[in-house]
């Protein structure tokens, strides 16, 4: 080849100079659409951060709320947060021993069928759309014995359920199973092998699936609607009458004409999110530390 | 047993506390700290600001309501969920089977009315008449300046601007009230709509509860909504004034909604106290009256374990001081006949 | 891999002559029953769903499914008109989300410079936490009043020739709809589509780029062949999402019952939104067994796009010689 045929080859032609085109305009439009993307998640975000911060006070979670009020009295949501703090905890209580002995069996009884048949019982109730849900639960149980917040922790728990379970298996999945066989293998029994030994191993695991759980289901208003909505305004802690609960005092308050109710709305809106973020971000913070600790033990 | 970490291990132990926290609170409840002989309640919207007033007077604890619309307190009463149910409609004749021995007992008087959101226009300004409120919501009458709007209100400038009717999205005593009135004074609405707590709406936007249509109606220019009169007052709305049978334009008050409760001494009160006093005639008796204003309903079982409570609940709920109490939102003082015949109804509950 | 191995398949089985423990049968029994119970769960659930449509489901059949309307004065109900307006915010929600989540995902895995990956992720997944309550209540408050005062008026002077950008009377309409529940898909499908696209081998980009291809067109030509079925199987659970979202399209959509129209800035009302809306309410018993049809319509397509999701990724996993989870 002549140096002028390699310099021609160089040389940037029509067609090289297009496909550059091209690649720019793409990464331009790349980068538009996520800075679209990005604003409009910062502006919800920014929105909620900064009514709710305006509005947030102490008396959002010690007083009362005042329905026609007339004038400024003091009020507040404090029978939603102490209501939420039953239901939820009820619901985790029923959620996560459910969770964990399915997952157990998934994991170290089940033959291989059984366990794909329960794994997509998990994935189908996982995607059973909440207000469904909600219906259920109120056809099963309100229907019979009326409103409860143990009507409502059972809405939650069957939203939670598959959550925990599908957690705990998998990190059930990751103890190598030279774990089990080493104490097999000295003569422990298989029940003592899987709750003393293997489980231990998995507890940050299990204690991260149900946080995200928790994060999940605190924020759900559609199974609650119709199982645990029709509630007083004192504080109350009996599981067996319908409490009030921060998100469905939130869409309550949501549709209402005062400025006033609008602003405890975003109170509570902010206290329910950063809730939601803190135990996400710590639930995420462990699974990573579990992970690690995990993938140095083999 | 092997050694899971240290972090883990508090968390853990954070995580546990909580849940011990919350069954320890939640145990300390189920103990039963609430007596029970708190009447639960739950139902219209329009008579719940009259319990907001009730409830301190008669004892804080003793009562919890929630307004969730007429409808819903009807199913909840048919469920036995709540003790009693509230509502602006009477019950038909088979949500009346359904509550399985119900009786119903009107407990206040007051009316459900027109507000409007028109830039321009100011307040008690606009002037309506049935047909006309009907074919806004049938849909045929579509913008504020239309001819049959004008010739209403001639000196008024209105604007070029469609209408938004807005109505109640949940079962509703207004709707019920608004709908018989409707019923009455236009037969296209009879036939196509009919009346009933939840109707197919040939056209507008729904809210939820009073508070959702008067929300709606701030926030739309060029809305139309109907509110009973305490949401009125407290979300400053716009009345529009209604033309009664004599042909005068009213707007509810104290004076003229006890002018049409007058409409019951005109008949016999029904053992079911199912009353209906929408559009009363033309008459000099009916000079002033509201054509919009209703009776409310407190939805009881006649057998119930709480009957004693119920009772007493009742009996003062009738009385001349919660009467007194909540005239200041507009509830007018009942008929003698009606009061009356309430009590008989409430004597036949026993446990 | 350690010398028990040859023993470990043994140790699964019991010993000929070793007795079953008691405690490994109750352990055994305990956790079976616990997983049966899930299985039952579901059964209930579905039992439950189907038996209170049953009314409904003998009164009207499958015509339920075309007619338009909702009217419990003359008892003609119809989820015609939610079908339609399930269809129209879900699918407007899809085509709004999908490219921003791509952008998004592309932007995080390919073009940002290192420092600014974190902070948008966090971003991202903060999204995610949001309840739908609360988008509903900004939806309510701060996006309704928006689109009512500015953005609907603009669109409708400019495009109104479009039956699309209609007139606008409110700020509750199907296209606030749409974009709240933008919003709420927004973060999975781009949190997903991330992964997927970090999840394509190194060397592939690499040879590409070694041939000298641009980077739109190592993109174009490995990036999204490679994760084609995985972002498939994430846009079908967007939708899946969108179309189960009761509480907040419930806050903005203007709960229209009574007919069909392509005007987005008009009102209208979805499936799931009817039920959260009229559930309290419903007073005959068709009424609340319509609404059980609706919830039904609703479980079946759920139970569909989880099937789909699942295929999807089945297949794809299969093509690429990946182990199916």
């Amino acid at each position: 080849m002549s140096a002028a045929d390699v310099s021609a080859l160089q040389r940037p032609n029509d067609r090289l100079r297009r496909r550059r085109a091209v690649n720019r305009g793409m990464e331009l439009l790349a980068w538009l659409a996520s800075a679209l993307g990005v604003a409009i998640l910062g502006v919800v975000v920014w929105s909620v951060a900064k009514r709710g911060a305006s509005e947030l006070n102490l008396d959002l979670l010690t007083k009362v709320p005042v329905p026609f009020a007339i004038g400024n009295v003091k009020q507040g949501l404090a029978n939603a947060f102490v209501g939420s703090l039953v239901v939820v905890g009820l619901a985790t209580a029923m959620a996560v021993p459910f969770g964990i002995l399915v997952a157990i069996y998934v994991n170290e009884f089940a033959p291989r069928a059984i366990r794909n048949g329960v794994g997509l019982v998990l994935d189908v109730l996982n995607g059973v759309p909440a207000i469904v849900v909600g219906i259920f639960v109120f056809g099963l149980v309100v229907v019979s014995h009326g409103q409860s917040a143990y009507a409502g922790a059972f809405a939650l728990a069957v939203l939670m359920l598959p959550l925990v379970a599908r957690a705990t298996i998998e990190v059930l999945a990751l103890v190598p199973s030279t774990l089990r066989e080493a104490s097999l293998g000295l003569g422990v029994t298989r029940w003592r092998t899987t709750l003393g030994i293997v489980l231990p191993q998995t507890v940050g695991g299990i204690v991260t699936g149900t946080m995200l759980a928790v994060a999940r289901v605190s924020g759900e208003t559609a199974p609650l609607l119709f199982t645990c909505s029709l509630a007083g305004t004192s504080i109350d802690s009996n599981p067996g009458h319908a409490l009030q609960t921060v998100p469905v005092a939130i869409f309550e308050l949501s549709e209402s004409a005062d400025p006033a109710d609008h602003a405890r709305a975003w109170a509570a809106a902010l206290v329910l999110l950063l809730f939601i973020l803190f135990s996400s971000l710590t639930a995420r913070w462990l699974a990573a530390r579990s992970r690690r600790k995990l993938g140095r033990a083999t | 047993m092997p050694r899971t970490g240290k972090l883990v291990r508090i968390t853990l132990a954070l995580a546990a506390a909580g849940l011990v926290a919350a069954l320890a609170v939640t145990s300390a409840g189920a103990a039963g700290k609430r007596s029970t002989g708190t009447l639960k309640g739950a139902g219209s919207t329009l008579i719940a600001p009259a319990l907001a007033v009730w409830q301190p007077m008669y004892g804080r604890d003793s009562l919890q309501y929630s307004a969730i619309g007429s409808g819903g307190g009807i199913q909840a009463i048919s469920q036995r969920t709540v003790d009693f149910g509230a509502s602006d409609a009477p019950m038909t004749k088979s949500q009346g089977e359904g509550c399985n021995g119900c009786v119903q007992i009107p407990w206040a008087l007051t009316a459900t009315s027109p507000v409007v959101n028109i830039p321009g226009v100011g307040a008690h300004q606009l002037k309506l008449t049935g047909t006309v409120l009907a074919n806004i919501y049938l849909g045929t009458i579509t913008k504020w300046n239309d001819p049959a709007i004008k010739a209403l209100n001639k000196g008024l400038k209105l604007p070029n601007l469609s209408i938004t009717p807005v109505h109640r999205s949940d079962g509703s005593g207004d709707t019920y009230v608004f709908t018989n009135y409707l019923s009455k004074v236009s037969k296209p609405w009879k036939t196509k709509v009919g009346n009933a707590t939840t109707v197919s709406w040939p056209t507008g936007i729904g809210g939820k509860g009073n508070a959702g249509v008067a929300a709606a109606v701030s926030a739309n220019s060029g809305s139309i909504g109907y509110v009973s009169i305490f949401y009125v007052i407290q979300n400053h709305l716009n009345l529009a004034r209604l033309k009664n049978a004599s042909g005068n334009y009213e707007l509810p008050t104290i004076a003229s909604i006890e002018a049409s409760a007058q409409l019951v001494n005109s008949g016999r009160i029904p053992a079911n106290n199912k009353i209906s006093i929408t559009n009363p005639p033309k008459s000099k008796k009916y000079a002033n009256a509201y054509p919009l204003a209703t009776f409310t309903y407190v939805i009881v079982p006649k057998t119930s374990p709480k009957a004693g409570e119920l009772k007493a609940f009742i009996t003062w709920a009738l009385g001349s001081k919660a009467q007194a109490s909540i005239k200041k939102y507009v509830f007018a003082p009942m008929p003698g006949s009606v009061v009356k015949a309430g009590k008989k109804t409430l004597a036949t509950l026993h446990s | 891999m350690s010398t028990l191995d040859a023993t470990g398949e043994a140790a699964r089985r019991p010993f000929p002559g070793r007795r079953a423990r008691t405690g490994d049968v109750l352990l055994q029994g305990v956790a079976g029953l616990a997983a049966l119970g899930a299985v039952v769960l579901l059964g209930l659930l579905a039992y439950k769903i189907v038996d209170g449509a049953r009314l409904s489901l003998s009164t009207f059949g499958l015509g339920f499914l075309v007619h338009v309307g909702w009217d419990p004065v003359h008892s003609h109900f119809g989820a015609g008109g939610f079908l339609f307006g399930t269809a129209v915010t879900s699918i407007g929600a899809l085509i709004l989300a999908t490219p921003l989540a791509l952008g998004i995902a592309l932007f995080l895995t390919e073009l940002a410079p290192r420092w600014i990956r974190g902070p948008v992720t966090a971003l991202v997944e903060t999204l995610a936490a949001i309840p739908s309550v609360v988008i509903g209540l900004w939806g309510i408050l701060v996006l309704g009043p928006v689109l009512h005062d500015h953005v609907m008026p603009a669109l409708h002077s400019t495009l109104g020739f479009i039956p699309l950008f209609g007139p606008s009377t409110t700020g509750s309409t199907i296209f606030t709809a749409i974009l709240v529940l933008t919003i709420m898909i927004l973060p999975i499908v781009s949190s997903i589509s991330r992964e997927l696209f970090l999840g394509v081998p190194p060397e592939l980009k690499e040879a590409a780029l070694g041939l000298g291809t641009t980077r739109w067109e190592m993109v174009r030509g490995v990036v999204l062949p490679h994760t084609r079925g995985g972002v498939a199987a994430a846009m079908i659970l967007g939708l899946g999402r969108a179309v189960g979202e009761a509480i907040a399209v419930a806050q903005v959509i203007g709960a229209f019952n009574n007919g069909i129209s392509w005007n987005l800035f008009s009102s209208g009302n979805t499936l799931a939104a009817q039920i959260a809306l009229e559930y309290q309410s419903a007073e005959t018993k068709l009424d609340v067994s319509s609404l059980f049809y609706l919830g039904l319509i609703l479980l079946v397509f759920s139970l569909v796009v989880n099937l789909l999701a699942r295929m999807v990724v089945r297949r794809v996993a299969r093509r690429q010689g990946v182990p199916a989870r």
